[in-house]
This record gives structure tokens, sequence and C-alpha cells, in this order.
């Protein structure tokens, strides 16, 4: 049976930096080498949104005018239709500050807090005095269970995959999860969610937020394929499905050499 | 009173230099500028105040190349004596430095120009005490992120400089929708450069191109572009700067790329306003001799093999992207690709993905290959971004070598003699490079 999958690409007229186009980058590509049919669509400042048009919510950061003038749209023309979406189970990926955005309140440059999207039951807050400086650098963590089990069941044939996510993060917000979130990641070099704990991004149903970039997703095969197969599990509603393991030797020696680098 | 003041300071400064040289701790290009700048806040004002015309050049790219373009047609001129900063000392602390340095024994200084290339977001810190009479702003990209996140923070920074001067005129580029709206609340007289629009739509400018009114605005434009197989450029340029009439200004550009045509106009706008002639001018694109990494052509030989190798410094996504643009339409395509990550560099790759390596989907490739620190993560770049039947055997033939002197001979074994090798480093990486080909800086 042949698949496919529609992307939406929520602001991509205000949040658009860091890197977070190459999130993008690597959903198309290896949907294509899947053999999924591959559609992105844009929802941009003004649009508004409606339920069951998509498979795959992604949001990135913007600089703090553009993250603060979404916040209004968001709540009057996306907020029914994304919720209706996510609590059915639809995949949303946030990034940096497309994953502070998602809590429900989120700190601006100026140290102001602010109304989040509330799709994520998180609060990014001003760093406490233990954190000097903005937590900066290079990151690396290992994926918790059940999720890091579950990513070699995947392809068909299961294959073993490395538990490891590398990326770099670039923020002073401290973000703390609320009740019904769990965290991501173990952090094993670098910050993550705040300088307190050692874990780093959040899920909520198949709701992700992390703060890595570098872009995540070409950095990290496994986690962008687990993304599109909880994306065609749910559109196509059948557990079943399995992936065929792609060549990702590139991606791979680029991952594997910057675990090699940092934690040793 | 303050010049004699400057006489121990200018003294000590130079045994301070002597000393770093003689213990091989640097050229004294930001040690001395930072000191005195700390103990003798004075000695900046003092030594500006010497110098009859300030000319600040600012923005994110070409500010060296725009710098040493206006420098070299100045220099045609009788009576002009140029005092400017080093490339990349940009800070208040090189700029003083530099000042120091160049001043007499007894607290002069001889220069009647100055013209100093400032970091973004040092203008406003030191505006007050340059008091520019003309501020240039090349362009306004998104730079290295964890250094700037902000591109609205720095394009506020810059205005708030410009702010400082009213008395300054001001020349920016009329398509950056971010420079262009600079001066708009602000009493300074301004002036405009312009490409035509189908080399300006090449630009990842931040927002929509800007379109210039000619019934109100004062511009340069570049009417014709040819780029030559050298990657020089030769341009007609017209339009004019307040009354002074450009009419078919000739001039030949020796930094590689249509993106340099930019910072010629800036620099031909900037003479225009010190009254310099075309053929001063003209002669001084004659004299321009790039900055190292930017187009500078290297050679290795070994026996009767020659291999040119042609630098194109990549800082950021912008100049990563129009410098695959121009490669794009060579004949049988060499690029040796050499990521660092560095401070310098930028720690986080994430400007990779940033970069629009597909703009080589369409170019007559014959290798690639992928060396620095971060050699992995650029071949990663270019699996996502090559398309097409070709793609997999070409990325399979990408070679990857951490080591940069190690690139260099594995990318001269694939070469055959004569053939012309494109380098795209990131700014360390280029530093390793030169020097792993016998070139090191001044």
């Amino acid at each position: 049976m042949s698949y496919s999958l529609t992307l939406t690409h929520l602001y991509p007229d205000r949040l658009n930096l860091y890197g977070d186009g190459g999130n993008l980058i690597a959903l198309k590509r290896r949907c294509e080498w899947h053999g999924i049919e591959f559609h992105l669509t844009e929802l941009n400042w003004g649009d508004r949104a409606l339920p069951s048009q998509t498979d795959l919510y992604f949001m990135g950061g913007g600089q703090d005018a553009d993250q603060l003038a979404v916040v209004d749209d968001f709540h009057t023309l996306k907020r029914d239709a994304v919720q209706t979406d996510t609590h059915a189970g639809i995949v949303f990926l946030g990034v940096c500050g497309g994953y502070q955005l998602m809590g429900n309140t989120f700190l601006m440059g100026n140290g102001d807090q602010t109304r989040g999207l509330g799709i994520l039951n998180a609060e990014t807050k001003a760093p406490s005095t233990q954190v000097k400086e903005r937590c900066i650098g290079n990151l690396i963590a290992e994926l918790l269970p059940p999720l890091s089990d579950e990513l070699s069941t995947i392809y068909d044939p299961s294959r073993p995959v490395p538990k490891t996510l590398v990326g770099f993060e670039n923020h002073s917000g401290q973000t703390y999860l609320g009740e019904g979130v769990t965290p991501l990641a173990r952090t094993l070099s670098g910050f993550g969610n705040n300088a307190e704990a050692v874990y780093e991004g959040a899920r909520f149903k198949n709701v992700f937020g992390s703060y890595m970039h570098g872009s995540l997703l070409p950095k990290n095969p496994h986690f962008a394929d687990y993304l599109i197969w909880l994306a065609l599990v749910q559109k196509y509603n059948d557990p079943g499905i399995r992936l065929k393991a792609l060549p990702d030797q590139e991606e791979w020696e680029a991952h594997e050499y910057f675990v090699q680098r940092y934690v040793s | 009173m303050n010049r004699l003041l400057l006489i121990p300071i200018i003294w000590s400064v130079r045994l301070l230099v002597l000393l770093l040289k003689v213990t091989g701790r640097g050229a004294g290009t930001s040690l001395p500028g930072l000191l005195v700048g700390r103990y003798f806040p004075f000695a900046f004002a003092a030594l500006v105040a010497q110098i009859p015309y300030i000319i600040v050049v600012t923005g994110t790219n070409g500010k060296t190349t725009s710098q040493t373009m206006l420098s070299a047609i100045l220099e045609q001129v009788d009576d002009i004596r140029v005092l400017r900063n080093r490339a990349g000392a940009n800070l208040s602390q090189g700029i003083l430095s530099q000042l120091l340095r160049q001043a007499s024994p007894w607290g002069t200084l001889d220069a009647t120009h100055g013209i100093f290339e400032v970091e973004e977001a040092t203008l406003p810190r030191i505006a007050q005490m340059l008091r520019p009479n003309l501020i240039a702003v090349t362009n306004l990209y998104r730079d290295q992120l964890d250094a700037y996140g902000e591109v609205d923070m720095t394009e506020k920074l810059i205005r708030d400089g410009i702010a400082q001067c009213p008395q300054a005129s001001v020349v920016v580029n009329g398509d950056d929708p971010r420079t262009a709206r600079l001066t708009h609340q602000l009493p300074n007289p301004t002036y405009f450069t312009s490409l035509p629009a189908e080399y300006a739509q090449e630009v990842p400018y931040e927002g929509q191109l800007h379109h210039l009114d000619p019934n109100f605005q004062s511009f340069l434009r570049a009417t014709k572009i040819q780029i030559n197989d050298d990657l020089t450029s030769d341009v007609e340029v017209n339009g004019r700067v307040g009354d002074v009439v450009v009419k078919e200004l000739r001039i030949t550009i020796t930094s590689p790329g249509f993106f340099h045509v930019y910072n010629a106009l800036t620099a031909i706008t900037l003479a225009k306003l010190l009254q310099v002639s075309d053929a001063a001018i003209v002669q001084g694109f004659r004299q321009f001799q790039p900055a190292f990494g930017r187009g500078e052509v290297l050679e290795k030989v070994k026996g009767d093999k020659r291999v040119y190798y042609q630098i194109l410094l990549v800082k950021n996504p912008a100049s990563f992207s129009l410098n695959l643009d121009l490669l794009r339409s060579r004949p049988s395509l060499k690029i040796l690709f050499a990521i660092n990550d560095n401070t310098a560099d930028s720690k986080d790759v994430s400007w990779l993905w940033d970069s629009q390596l597909e703009r080589l989907n369409d170019a007559a490739i014959q290798w690639l290959m992928c060396t620095g620190i971060r050699a992995k993560d650029m071949k990663v770049r270019l699996k996502y971004a090559l398309t097409g039947d070709r793609a997999p055997t070409l990325l399979q033939s990408t070679q990857v070598w951490e080591s940069i002197r190690e690139a260099i001979e594995q990318s001269f074994e694939l070469a055959e003699d004569g053939d012309r090798i494109y380098v795209l480093p990131t700014y360390t990486a280029m530093l390793e490079f030169r020097k792993a080909m016998g070139k090191v800086l001044d």
C-alpha cells in the first residue's frame, strides 16, 4: 500500500530562526526515501487552522517580536483546531523557541513572562541565580524508555538503533514540565530543559518539544523516522506499519563523531 | 592639553607593541586599545578629533571589502591620506589600537580621512566618539546565530548609532528591506545602492525586496553586470548621488561574485560624497586587491602538475548561498567545503541548513569533498540537498577528510594539471587552509 503524509509548518513567515528548516528538509527527503508521498503546507500569521487537515505539525523558533505576535493569532485562529488534532494523537514537533511557545507560559528575551500556546503543560521561566548565562553549547542526551526501546521496533526487520540525541542548544529560559508531560531524554552533556535537572525535551501524547538545533532531525535520523512512523500509524490507524531501514551511513558517522567528541 | 597627555600613552603603547611582538604574543591589534580605552578614555576622542573626515562602514557582510575599495579609491587622490583599521579589528579596542599605532611620538595623526569598519553592535557605543561624517550600512542578514540571534536587535542598534550622528550622511543598501528603512524616522540625508532585480532577488534578504522611487530617492544602480570566467565582474554604474550625476561609469571588480557589486556601489557613493572624480574611482578599482580569503587564488605545484585553489569565504547562510549561486554556472565544478566550528565560525552548525545547498542541483559538478572539524555534518547536508539521478553516485564519491592538510593532498590527487578547485571555508578553516598552503598572516 502506498502512504502519504502532510506536514504543516506553523508560522514559517515569523518563526524561522536557527536552521530549523533542516527539520523540514529531513522529513521531506526521508519520506521520499521511504516511498511515502510528502506534502508540505504552511499556516502563517492570519491563516485559520482547520482540524483533521494534517498528519504532522512543525514549529520553529523566532525573534522575540515575532514569537509574541503569533500568540494572539494562535489563540484566535488556530488553537481549537490544533488542540483537537493533538488530543487525537496527531504528531506535533516544536524546537527551541517553538518548544517554549508550546507551553502555558514562556519567557521573552527581556525577561517578561508571556502567555504561551497551551499545547503542552509546561512553563518556561527566567533563569534562577544558578544559571548565570544562556544555556548555550552542544547538547547530547539519551532517549528514555519506553521510546528508546520502541525505536528499534518501527523497522522491518527490527534493528538496533542508537539511543542518543545530538544537537546544539541556545536558550536562557528554563523549562519545567507539568503533570502528564514526560521528558524525552536524559542529558549526557549540556543542559537541556533547565539547569537544575538532567532532562531534555518533552512528550505529551504525540506532541514533542526539544531544545536541539543542529538541525535536530537530520542529525538524529532515528527520531525523524519515529515521527514519520507515528504519523503513519495515526493516519492509517495501523500499529503494525513498519518502515524499511534506510542506509543512514553519513548521518550516523556525523552523529557518532559528535557523541565521541563530548561524551567519553 | 589632551594632546600633550597623549605623548606618554603613545610611548607606552609603542613599548607594549614591541614587547608583544618580541614575546610572540600578538601584533598588538587589540590589547593596546583595550588598555588605553579603559584607563585613558579621553585618548580616543583626542586622536579622532585630529582626522577631518571620518567614514564608518558597518553591516553583516562586506564591511572589509567596502572599506578596502574606498581606501583604494581615495589613495588615487592627491592630498588625501587614509587611515583605516585592520580587517576584522572592528570593535572599539581594534579601532583605538590602530589610532595609537599610527600616531606620531608627539601624539599627532597625519590622516585626512579615517575609514573604519565597525562591528554592528559596536556602532551605538562609539558613534559619538567617532562623530562620522559618513556612515555606510552594507546589508543586514542573519549572522552566526550563537553570536546574534536577533536581526531585529542588530537593526535597532545600528539605527540607534545613526541617530547619535544627525550630521552624518548615510549610504545604505537600497534593496535590503532592513537597511533601506534605517533612516526613515531620522533627519540624515540618505543615499541608496541597488542591483537589477534579477540579481537582487538571489540575495537572501530578510523580507520583501525594497523598491526605490527614482523621483524621490538618490541612488546608484549597477545597470550592467558581466561575470567573467575568473569570477571578476565588469559593471556599468548609473544614477545620482545628491546633485552629482553618475553616467556610464565602467569598472572592473576583482572580488568574486555579483554581491560584491553592492560593496563597489557603496564605495563609489561614499567617494562621490567626498567629491572624487570618475577617473580616480576607475583607477582605484584597478588598484584594489580583495582581502585574503575573498576570491584569493593559491597554487599548489608538484612536478609538472599545477592546481589552483580559489578561496571563497563562507561565514553565514547569505554568503554560503550567494557563493554557491556564483559557482553553479561554472563548468566541471570541483568544490572543497571546509567547515570548522570554532568560536569565530559559529559553534552551532545549524546555519548549514539555512544555507541553500540545493542551489548546486543545476550545477555541472565534477566532484565534491568535505573537510574541517565538521566535515561529516557537511556531507550530511549535501546528502539532503542533492537530488536527481546523479545524486547517489556523487554523494558516494564525496570524500571526507577531517584534516585540512590531508584534504589538500587528496584534492590535488583528484585534480588534473591546470584545474581550478573552489574552496568554501569557514573563517578558521580558511586560516588553516592558507597556512597549510604556506600563507601566513602578516
